[in-house]
């Protein structure tokens, strides 16, 4: 077996190893000093997770948990922790590629009792058990779960004009017929060898990242085609991250025109909260949005006949609507001409355009804040979701969607209550997205940042 | 009592007893029995500890005539300083005063009831009463069977007879045959009279022969052993308290006294009245100290009590009292109940209209208590739902069986009044067990079954005060024991998690394979233990409970 596994791999592994040891000698120290066994864990909650303006990016704040052993609440979490992470180390030391799954059974057992009367206790019963007990070791030892070398599922994917290693084989990105690389779960054990790229367009459906592939859009336009199919995963979002930061590639992404969409790319840029930990190593902070945006769809001037009459049961007046759109604009430091003609005509909307749920309405206030959804529509939103009742829903919005060029898209967004998937570019014409639409936004300077 | 012998003096017709015999207990032939068997041991009681002596007790129940299975006959032995015999027939044939009527405190008022014992028999079968008694002083045993005359109050001696000892035996044997019942009922208030007895007094040896329920020719056994030959310190007689008096009984005193004047009448008969006080009394009421107390006309005696009556005394002397004592009370509790806890705690002597009065008591928790619930007891365990109070009372020694509901005494420890759970922090599924004895020159029982105590203010604050101090002795063990239940589950989950985190460990430090290090997992596990035991400290809680 040792033959078949390469020198990075080892390194890897050597230094996660390391870093586990590191941390709970320490701990094995405390315990020979006859101190109480403590483990000192970053807080991994949304209070603690901070935006970064300088990097833009999610991080972990400062505050921090202290996990005793000799508590009867923490007990358990304690021993998993430290269970959790031997398992890991065992796993690294005896060169094995663990799933989470694995990790879950390799741990499960019953502890055994002291007294007839002791109840029946398991390590763990359920794998939400094992897999927060992993973050925290992640945490712990300052290591992602790829750096030692625990796999999960591989969903991204790549082409484009570039050879990269991956374990002992070349694989030359250029070649992979209609198929794609799936990009590998430990992300950062690629070697990139050469590249022929301008730039990196990570695409959010795999459907569409398969109709740009098959026309040949990369080798066209000379860029590395990626997909997220869907949400990203950490091996996807970390490969992207590389490819911007040692490649220097300027990174964009397309993903559908509503507000999770947009959301979508900002887990790329930023992070994603319930995982900030990561972020500093699996942000791409440059990553431009491309489109698809609402201003693509409807101008930035969107016709008045298509703005709504009736918004989350308050009737609305549209010229009035209009006048807003341009004063909360100015309010917020709009400082561009608003001359964009829309991509699609008024036919091709009335085609493709999806109404808007509440949910994507209450996901669009989660990104920009109440109080800015209130200066666009002039009033205080109200939400019914699954039968909870209309409440006003707050949020005091993430900053770095505080930003004009976002507040327009959301504007426009709830004064038409209108979505776009990608697919609808594609369905206009696939050479309409591939050839026309994505390059002059690319050539404009059409996106955010 | 130096002399052993009491002194006896004539009462009054035993006819009116012998016509009002439900007031002393004879009500029916079940309670017949069990008035009986109380009136004869509590007489064996007073005849021994009041004198120093251990007692031992043998009382024998049983049906000697086959023909007629209702009478039964009650046999009591004790090892008492005995009746010296030319008293035996005035003692038993003649309705007496004795020295009871002094003021201390006794369990009953010597012979009366034993009296209406042997009324009742001669009443319902016409047997006549045995008695064998030998005194600390004579050679001799004697032995009488008599029987009362009812109209000429006189003792009728039908056999007589006396042996010279061969032993040092001292004691008294009687022994009578009543129409009665016999029945489940019955010997179980017999038997659980016999076993509260037993608990508070351990110094006592106590056998009971009781004939069985279901087979005839068949007998059980009761047997309470002594466990300790610690006494409770016995009363000592004293003079009445001046508010302790009616005016009948300041008539008599002025009767029987010697006293040349009144004012020295009321220096030398009553305790808490000296010169100063007794003056001003006279003066109040307008009487000559000088006059002799023989002398004073009625209107003079009603304005003497009177004026005794409006002075301000000294509470009277606990002298006269016999507590049983916290420790006595605690190693009967022990003994009987074998329960996880005791708390014990005694008033400080107190008053209520010249009587003065003690309250103590224990409170007993857990263990084997549940299972060792007498038979009245077991009755107060039932019902819905707890904290279920056993309340064990007593009256000068005397555990009181029947009325229990208008106790004083249950008037407080009542769980629908008294916050066990609320305050004392009891569980609806405890069961507790709270002896209360009152002990008073005069009991304010409630009626003239006197089964059950009077709602007199003075006494209930006391019972209050008593249960509230035994009730938060047994919170703060409760508590004490549930921070060590505790400490203890804590500890033993960290020793349970111990080796799960000392192997991980040692996998982590071990030789880089990932397999635990034997040594170091080891070293592990004793640091751990030790620290988790420095931590929680155990063994200070466990010195605490």
């Amino acid at each position: 077996m040792e033959e078949y596994i390469d020198k990075i791999d080892l390194e890897a592994r050597r230094k996660s190893a390391e870093a586990i040891r590191k941390v709970f000698l320490k701990l094995i120290d405390q315990i020979k000093k006859g101190e109480e066994p403590r483990l000192i864990i970053k807080k991994r909650t949304l209070a603690n997770t901070i935006y970064d303006p300088v990097k833009k990016m999610l991080l972990l704040g400062e505050s921090k948990a202290v996990r005793r052993f000799l508590d009867e609440g923490e007990v358990k979490k304690f021993m998993q922790t430290v269970l959790m992470a031997s398992i890991i180390y065992d796993a690294l030391v005896n060169n094995e590629y663990p799933t989470i799954r694995d990790l879950y059974y390799r741990g499960k057992h019953t502890i055994p009792k002291l007294s007839e009367s002791d109840k029946e206790i398991n390590t763990w019963d359920e794998q939400d058990e094992s897999d927060a007990v992993l973050r925290d070791v992640e945490v712990l030892t300052n290591k992602l779960r790829e750096e030692m070398l625990i796999l999960s599922k591989e969903k991204g994917k790549v082409v484009g004009d570039m050879r990269i290693r991956s374990g002992r084989d070349v694989i030359d990105l250029s070649k992979m017929g209609h198929g794609a690389y799936a990009i590998e779960s430990t992300a950062d054990l690629i070697e990139f060898l050469d590249v022929n790229a301008e730039f990196v367009l990570v695409v959010e459906k795999d459907a569409v990242f398969q109709q740009l592939h098959r026309i040949g859009f990369w080798r066209k336009m000379r860029c590395l085609l990626v997909t997220s199919a869907g949400q990203p995963d950490r091996a996807t979002r970390r490969f992207v991250r590389r490819l911007n930061e040692e490649l220097k590639l300027p990174v964009y992404v397309v993903a559908d025109s509503d507000p999770y969409g947009f959301y979508i790319y900002s887990v790329f840029k930023i992070g994603s909260i319930t995982l900030s930990y990561e972020s500093e190593r699996l942000a791409t902070p440059s990553a431009r949005f491309l489109g698809v945006m609402m201003s693509d769809v409807f101008g930035d001037d969107p016709p008045i006949e298509e703005l709504q009459t009736s918004i989350l049961g308050n009737t609305v007046d549209r010229k009035a609507l209009k006048k807003r759109y341009v004063e909360v604009l100015r309010k917020y430091g709009y400082k561009k001409s608003l001359d964009k003609k829309p991509f699609l005509s008024g036919e091709e909307r009335k085609m493709f355009i999806i109404r808007a749920k509440q949910q994507d309405i209450a996901r669009a206030i989660e990104l920009v804040g109440t109080s800015v959804v209130k200066d666009i529509l002039g009033f205080e939103p109200k939400i019914s979701i699954k039968g909870k009742g209309e409440r006003v829903k707050r949020h005091p919005g993430y900053p770095w969607f505080r930003d004009p060029r976002w507040i327009k898209e959301i504007s426009i967004f709830l004064y038409t209550l209108a979505k776009l998937e990608i697919e609808a570019m594609a369905s206009k014409g696939l050479k309409f997205l591939a050839f026309e639409y994505l390059p002059s936004k690319i050539e404009t300077g059409d996106y955010i940042d | 009592m130096s002399s052993g012998v009491e002194s006896f003096r004539q009462l009054s017709p035993s006819e009116f007893f012998y016509r009002n015999r439900e007031i002393a207990g004879f009500s029916n032939p079940a309670r017949a029995v069990y008035q009986t068997v109380r009136e004869f041991i509590e007489n064996s009681l007073d005849a021994t500890e009041v004198h120093g002596i251990l007692p031992v007790i043998t009382l024998r129940i049983s049906r000697e005539d086959p023909s007629n299975p209702d009478h039964i006959t009650i046999q009591v032995e004790d090892n008492g300083i005995g009746v010296p015999p030319q008293f035996i027939p005035d003692a038993f044939g003649r309705v007496l005063y004795s020295s009871k009527y002094k003021f201390r405190q006794t369990r009953g008022m010597y012979g009366l009831g034993a009296k209406m014992a042997i009324l009742y028999a001669q009443l319902t079968t016409g047997k006549p009463f045995e008695i064998y008694s030998s005194t600390r002083k004579t050679r001799y045993i004697y032995y009488y069977k008599l029987m009362i005359d009812v109209k000429k109050n006189q003792p009728q001696i039908l056999e007589l007879a006396s042996w010279e000892k061969r032993s040092k035996w001292h004691g008294t044997i009687v022994k009578l045959t009543i129409e009665g019942e016999w029945s489940r009922r019955v010997r179980d208030y017999v038997a659980v009279y016999i076993k509260r007895t037993a608990i508070i007094t351990p110094y006592a040896d106590i056998t009971a022969i009781l004939p069985s329920v279901e087979k005839e020719d068949e007998y059980e056994v009761l047997r309470f052993p002594r466990v300790t030959s610690m006494l409770p310190r016995p009363p000592k007689e004293a003079k009445p308290h001046p508010l302790g008096i009616d005016l009948e009984m300041l008539k008599m005193m002025i009767n029987e006294t010697g006293a040349k004047t009144v004012l020295s009448f009321l220096t030398s008969e009553f305790q808490r009245i000296g010169e100063v006080t007794a003056t001003r009394i006279l003066k109040n009421a307008g009487i000559d100290p000088d006059k002799p107390p023989r002398t004073l006309d009625d209107d003079e005696l009603q304005r003497l009590y009177k004026a005794m009556r409006e002075e301000k005394y000294w509470a009277p002397t606990d002298e006269p009292l016999s507590p049983i004592g916290e420790e006595l009370i605690r190693i009967g509790l022990k003994e009987i109940l074998r329960p996880e806890f005791i708390a014990t705690a005694s008033r400080k002597p107190s008053s209520y209209s010249g009587h003065p009065f003690i309250v103590e008591g224990g409170i007993a928790y857990g263990g084997e208590l549940a299972s060792r619930l007498d038979e009245i007891a077991q009755d107060s365990v039932k019902g819905e739902t707890g904290p279920y109070i056993v309340l064990l009372r007593y009256a000068n020694k005397i555990p009181l069986l029947y009325d229990e509901k208008t106790d004083v005494m249950w008037s407080i420890v009542d769980p629908s009044k008294f916050p066990w759970r609320s305050v004392y922090k009891l569980e609806p599924t405890d069961t507790v067990a709270v002896l209360i004895h009152i002990c008073s020159t005069k009991v304010p029982y409630k009626g003239v079954g006197k089964e059950s105590v009077a709602n007199v203010e003075e006494v209930e604050s006391e019972v209050r005060l008593l249960a509230q101090e035994l009730a938060r002795k047994l919170r703060e063990y409760i508590q004490r024991k549930k921070r060590v239940q505790e400490a203890r589950q804590k500890l033993s989950l960290f020793l349970r998690y111990i080796p799960e985190v000392a192997a991980s460990l040692a996998a982590i430090a071990g030789n880089g394979r990932g397999t635990p290090d034997p040594s170091i997992q080891k070293e592990l596990t004793e640091k751990m233990r030790e620290i988790a035991l420095a931590k929680i400290k155990l063994s200070e809680y466990e010195a605490s409970a």
